[in-house]
């Protein structure tokens, strides 16, 4: 008794035959190398990927701490300005001590130097007055010497006369 | 395009299509070796048109197209592997885009079907998708071979012929086998045995598949006058799509099969000693 549907098992062998040769040779020829080129780009992509998102963690990073100083940068420009101003001021109030000194010390030396200086005139003024006193007596020696001399003079001569 | 181009174009059409028709009818169908009865049965059973295969043995004309598309398909995938592979960019162009889904699709359904051991399942799946897609696609070219009784006769898509869905259905249901036994073991033997009728349902329900679309396309074929009233696009659009129905129906029914015996056992719970009072 034949096998219905004309079914032939060595024709079932032939075609199974055929298709294990298919499936091998596609599996190496054609699935093989095309899985394993995608997968290579896979791990590429996954690769660039962990590292845009090893940046991008740096980045977040670095963002955080610029927020985090941002943040403080109020207070630290209050901070800063603060201390800026005190030490202005107390630069201002050395200045003015140092200016205030100083002017003590120029104001001490002008005296110094017109007290000096009036004594210098003083002792010039004296001098002069001791001068011109000495000379005024002289002067006045002098014209009283010439005065009696002349008296004297004209005395002898109205003698010498009266002789 | 001009106006009288254009009605020049349209005059050169509808003569052609005019003379065609006048062709068929005047021509007739001529004297037929075979009834149409005859063809249909000679399509479903292959008991009369038998081709010699290297002049070693007779076989069904489904054996050689089998031959011809392993042949095409192994020649294709020789000279991609050579010239277009190597050449394959980082972001991809059409043609390697259509490889790399081609690829992908069976990865994919092989991987979700059977997450626990797939890289077999992946390798048949793929080849034997696109053998029964191409195999299917194959009856469009109609290559003309000789019968041993001396007619001439164009070669249907080889899983057409139930021998060839036969060899299919068992050895997907041989793969399974393997892979369950691989997995499991004896326990993968056994569930695999359990669904002995797996073997058969895909056989014919492949065979039953391709058949339809070759009875059809022979019953086209057979009265010429038909074709000029249902175009041919139309029976090439329905290869197409039952090519791609069939390549998806059976692997994934192979690939669900393959999950179901590879999956590992799962442990039974142990019962506390409260429940085994009770």
């Amino acid at each position: 008794m034949g096998i219905p549907l004309n079914i032939d098992w060595q024709q079932i062998l032939l075609h199974i035959f055929n298709l294990i040769i298919l499936v091998g040779g596609l599996y190496f020829l054609l699935y093989q190398p095309v899985k394993k080129f995608i997968e290579k780009r896979e791990a590429l992509y996954q690769e660039m990927d962990r590292e845009a998102s090893e940046k991008l963690k740096n980045a977040q990073e670095l963002e955080k701490k610029a927020q985090e100083l941002l943040d403080h940068a109020d207070d630290e420009i209050t901070e800063r300005r603060i201390k800026a101003e005190a030490e202005l001021n107390e630069r201002d109030a050395a200045q003015l001590l140092s200016v205030e000194k100083e002017a003590k010390r120029i104001i001490a030396e002008a005296q110094k130097a017109a007290e000096e200086e009036r004594r210098s005139i003083l002792d010039h003024t004296d001098k002069e007055i001791l001068i011109m006193t000495k000379k005024a007596a002289a002067q006045m020696v002098h014209t009283s010497t010439e005065e009696a001399y002349r008296q004297f003079l004209e005395a002898a001569e109205r003698d010498e006369g009266h002789a | 395009m001009s106006k009288k181009r254009k009605i020049v174009s349209l005059v050169v059409w509808l003569a052609l299509i005019v003379a065609t028709l006048a062709g068929a009818i005047l021509c007739g169908t001529g004297q037929r070796a075979e009834t149409i009865q005859e063809t249909m049965r000679d399509a479903v059973l292959h008991e009369t048109n038998k081709v010699r295969l290297f002049g070693l043995l007779e076989v069904n004309p489904a054996v050689i197209s089998s031959l011809v598309v392993v042949g095409i398909l192994l020649a294709a995938a020789l000279l991609i592997r050579i010239f277009f592979i190597p050449r394959f960019k980082r972001v991809p162009g059409r043609a390697q885009l259509l490889l790399e889904q081609l690829v992908g699709f069976f990865t994919d359904l092989g991987k979700g079907n059977s997450p626990h051991r797939y890289r077999f399942l992946n390798a048949y799946i793929f080849g034997v998708g696109v053998y029964i897609f191409f195999g299917t696609l194959f009856e469009l070219l109609g290559l003309q071979v000789s019968t041993t009784h001396g007619n001439t006769i164009a070669l249907p898509a080889p899983l057409s012929d139930i021998n060839a869905a036969i060899a299919v259905g068992c050895f997907s249901y041989l793969v399974i086998l393997i892979g369950g036994i691989s997995a499991n073991g004896l326990r993968g033997l056994g569930r695999t045995l359990k669904e002995f009728s797996l073997p058969i349902s895909m056989s014919f329900r492949l065979f039953g598949a391709l058949l339809s679309g070759l009875l059809v396309t022979e019953l086209v074929y057979y009265y010429v006058g038909l074709s000029f009233v249902l175009p041919v696009v139309i029976a090439v659009l329905f290869t197409l799509l039952h090519a791609l129905i069939q390549a998806y129906v059976l692997t994934m029914l192979t690939s669900v099969f393959y999950g179901e015996v590879t999956e590992a056992p799962r442990p039974k719970p142990k019962k506390s000693k409260k429940q085994l009072e009770s």
